[in-house]
């Protein structure tokens, strides 16, 4: 358990949120012209790091907005957080 | 608004807590963006929509809540009968929805409102709730939407020692049974 700072509601715990996979992966702008295993690669393969992550998660339970989290996955502390469309704090 | 069967119709009291259903009043959910919806709702409802999270505007009848940067929970003060919430509903369908502005839904079915009063309210929900209320208990019309019992509620602070808990139809009588269950224990 640990508490997400929501950029719109404020800090709030863990279970109102859910979790969105891997941020900042970006569509292929023709997908049509890629391979099976380049599209495979763009649908399914996620990093799944111990360490520094960049993720989506979602106030589901709150204001249901979308959002960017910056966590470390070994230890939960969340480095950053940002509202959707905007760069990251943190490279 | 479909013809209205309150699931619950009861008013409970224990030490320091009163439970209580208050049915029917009038629910419309609002959702926009621009400015020109804002001011409309404004206009229509003498009520300017808050744009501060977690916090309402009211007046003598009605209440406004924020629940998130583009979406307002409307709710009547009191009970109220299907001819007038039919009138409110339709001229903010006019003047918003018929000219894009955004969306308006009558949710009066949507949502059953729970008020509980008393000194241990905040105890009472702590006991199955993840939500902080040391600052919210403080804040009059502060509003906040969280879980009670695994349940997705919105409650709005009314007044010291009183908040309206709006809890889904399907899920009302779940949370009417916790809500008393565990009261016998605060």
């Amino acid at each position: 358990m640990f508490l997400i700072n929501c950029p719109y509601c404020g800090e709030r715990d863990q279970s109102e949120f859910s979790a969105g996979g891997e941020a900042h992966i970006v569509r292929p702008k023709q997908p049509t012209e890629l391979s099976d295993d380049e599209w495979a690669e763009f649908l399914f393969m996620r990093k799944n790091i111990k360490g520094i992550q960049f993720e989506r998660w979602n106030h589901a339970h709150g204001c249901r907005k979308w959002f960017n989290v910056i966590r470390d996955t070994s230890n939960d502390k969340i480095h950053a957080v940002y509202k959707m469309g905007e760069e990251p704090p943190i490279k | 608004m479909l013809n209205y069967n309150s699931p619950i119709m009861e008013t409970k009291e224990y030490p320091d807590i009163k439970i209580s259903e208050v049915e029917p009043i009038l629910k419309i959910n609002l959702r926009g963006k621009n400015r020109d919806f804002v001011t409309k709702v404004g206009k229509e409802l003498s009520i300017i929509p808050p744009v501060d999270p977690n916090t309402s505007s009211s007046n003598e009848k009605l209440n406004l809540l924020w629940l998130s940067p583009d979406e307002w929970f409307l709710y009547s003060n009191n009970k109220i009968e299907l001819k007038d919430s039919n009138f409110l509903e339709d001229s903010l369908f006019n003047e918003i929805s018929k000219k894009k502005l955004g969306s308006v839904t009558n949710v009066s079915d949507h949502w059953v409102k729970i008020n509980l009063s008393g000194t241990k309210i905040f105890d009472l929900l702590s006991a199955g709730c993840p939500f902080n209320f040391s600052n919210f208990k403080n804040s009059k019309g502060a509003v906040t939407q969280t879980l009670v019992n695994h349940i997705d509620v919105i409650i709005h602070n009314k007044n010291t020692n009183e908040l309206n808990l709006f809890v889904r139809r399907s899920f009302s009588m779940h949370l009417w049974s916790w809500l008393n269950d565990s009261a016998r224990f605060i």
